[in-house]
């Protein structure tokens, strides 16, 4: 028996979760076999293939907002997650601090520098190796040009003598006042001259970053060594600032809106969602519509429900009582990648592609090997 | 143990800290120097044994210890 094929009208219908005042209906997807009676939901890449869609909306060097449509929630969470966490980075790991008599504690002073996030040649970074941290049972890796990055941050203050007399101002009274991420000095080691060389070169993104303030005498002379590691290890080695994505909200006005309501309708939703449209003559002229003998007035329409926040203020009122349906469009992921500024955003979400990749190849051997 | 096990260095016999060397016998005159920082004024104050505890620009009796000059190691966590 052939299976049953589902209208186009009941696949939309499906693909709608229901955001009610209080609730949330119709949340997990069903398209998986067994579910729908006689209907068959065999995953096939085919008919991925023919459903898949890739739309950008901004594409910046930093931060990036693109749309997967037609894809399971699973997935979607699987490349937010590697975005975060398994994208390796490259961030100061240890500090060597040979001396600081500026009013920062040592370790606090430390935590900050770990959180610059360093820039450099992404092909330098690809080639850089991971360091081994030393356990009881096996020593570990120890620094070299490949696992390593030295920094060196060397800073002393002392007064300007060229300041004016009556000067307030701490920046010109004193040289070195301020300590921020600029003065952190690339040291390049061994084949690092090749890698990381011009722009390539370790640095960080932001120069200035204000790392420390120091006062005349107070000094800074430490050595920072960056290693390679992943955000799920610690913060500092997670490659976004955010990546995050929602989905696109569905609004239904179900009922006419017209006139006075309609413009409270529109204040209810963010600029740009609702639109003011007249009632043609064909609408007031057909019976039922609920147009009838409002030829000419206002009519509220949705004109991008992609802009909406679905904030649900228009369900606290009773005017729009059952004339409009708030939704979300359940395989439609608006994706939001910003990136720390190593990688650009469009190449990060590529990276997360590939760490995917590798780890179903890695499950695949998995299972190879447990079916010998 | 650690992989880059820090060495203490050896200071010599013309720092206070050295217990073979100059402490013990630090009883002749050309005991050594140790620095120390003015409270108020922080001026380096080299005193030796014996010195009166006061500072050689102001006057002021309260008088710091640098900070070590060895290197301290943290992890940036």
């Amino acid at each position: 028996m052939a299976p049953l094929v589902p209208s186009q009208e009941e696949l939309q219908r499906r693909r709608i979760i229901g955001i009610n005042p209080e609730t949330v209906t119709n949340i997990p997807s069903t398209d998986f076999p067994g579910h729908w009676p006689g209907e068959s939901h065999e995953w096939a890449l085919d008919t991925f293939k023919n459903g898949f869609q890739v739309e950008f909306h901004r594409n910046d060097r930093f931060e990036s907002s693109f749309s997967l449509i037609g894809l399971d929630a699973a997935v979607a969470n699987a490349f937010r997650r590697i975005l975060m966490a398994e994208i390796p980075t490259i961030a100061i790991e240890d500090c060597f601090i040979h001396n600081n008599t500026s009013v920062i504690q040592d370790e606090v002073l430390a935590s900050r520098l770990g959180l610059i996030p360093l820039k450099g040649s992404v092909e330098g970074i690809n080639w850089m190796h991971w360091v081994k941290k030393e356990s009881d049972d096996e020593p570990g890796s120890g620094a070299c040009d490949f696992n390593t990055i030295v920094l060196r941050l060397d800073v002393e203050c002392y007064k300007n003598e060229y300041a004016d007399k009556d000067e307030q101002d701490p920046r010109k009274l004193y040289t070195n006042a301020h300590v921020y991420a600029k003065d952190l000095m690339f040291h390049p080691v061994g084949r690092q001259e090749d890698f990381f060389v011009g722009d390539g070169a370790i640095a960080p993104v932001n120069p200035d970053i204000l790392i420390a303030k120091l006062r005349p005498g107070q000094k800074i002379e430490m050595e920072l060594h960056c290693v390679k590691g992943i955000g799920a290890d610690h913060a500092k080695f997670s490659p976004v600032a955010t990546a995050s994505y929602r989905l696109l909200p569905d609004i239904k006005i179900e009922r006419p809106i017209i006139g006075e309501d309609a413009r409270k309708f529109a204040k209810c939703f963010p600029k740009g969602v609702i639109g003011l449209e007249p009632v043609t003559a064909a609408e007031a002229a057909r019976s039922g519509s609920g147009y009838e003998g409002h030829a000419g007035e206002q009519k509220a329409v949705v004109k991008d429900a992609f802009k909406d926040t679905v904030s649900r203020e228009c369900l606290r009122y009773d005017e729009f009582q059952g004339k409009v349906k708030l939704g979300r469009v359940r395989d439609h992921f608006i994706f939001n990648v910003e990136s720390t500024g190593q990688f650009e955003s469009d190449v990060l979400f590529l990276e997360a592609v590939k760490v995917l990749k590798f780890k179903c190849a890695r499950w695949k051997r998995g299972l190879t090997d447990l079916m010998a | 143990m650690s992989r880059e096990a820090y060495q203490v260095p050896s200071m010599g016999a013309q720092t206070a800290f050295d217990t073979q060397g100059g402490y013990g016998s630090a009883m002749n005159v050309d005991s050594p120097s140790v620095v120390y920082l003015c409270g108020e004024c922080s001026a380096r104050v080299p005193l030796k044994r014996g010195d009166q505890i006061r500072c050689k620009d102001c006057g002021h009796r309260v008088l710091y210890k640098e900070r070590t000059k060895r290197m301290v190691q943290f992890q940036a966590r």
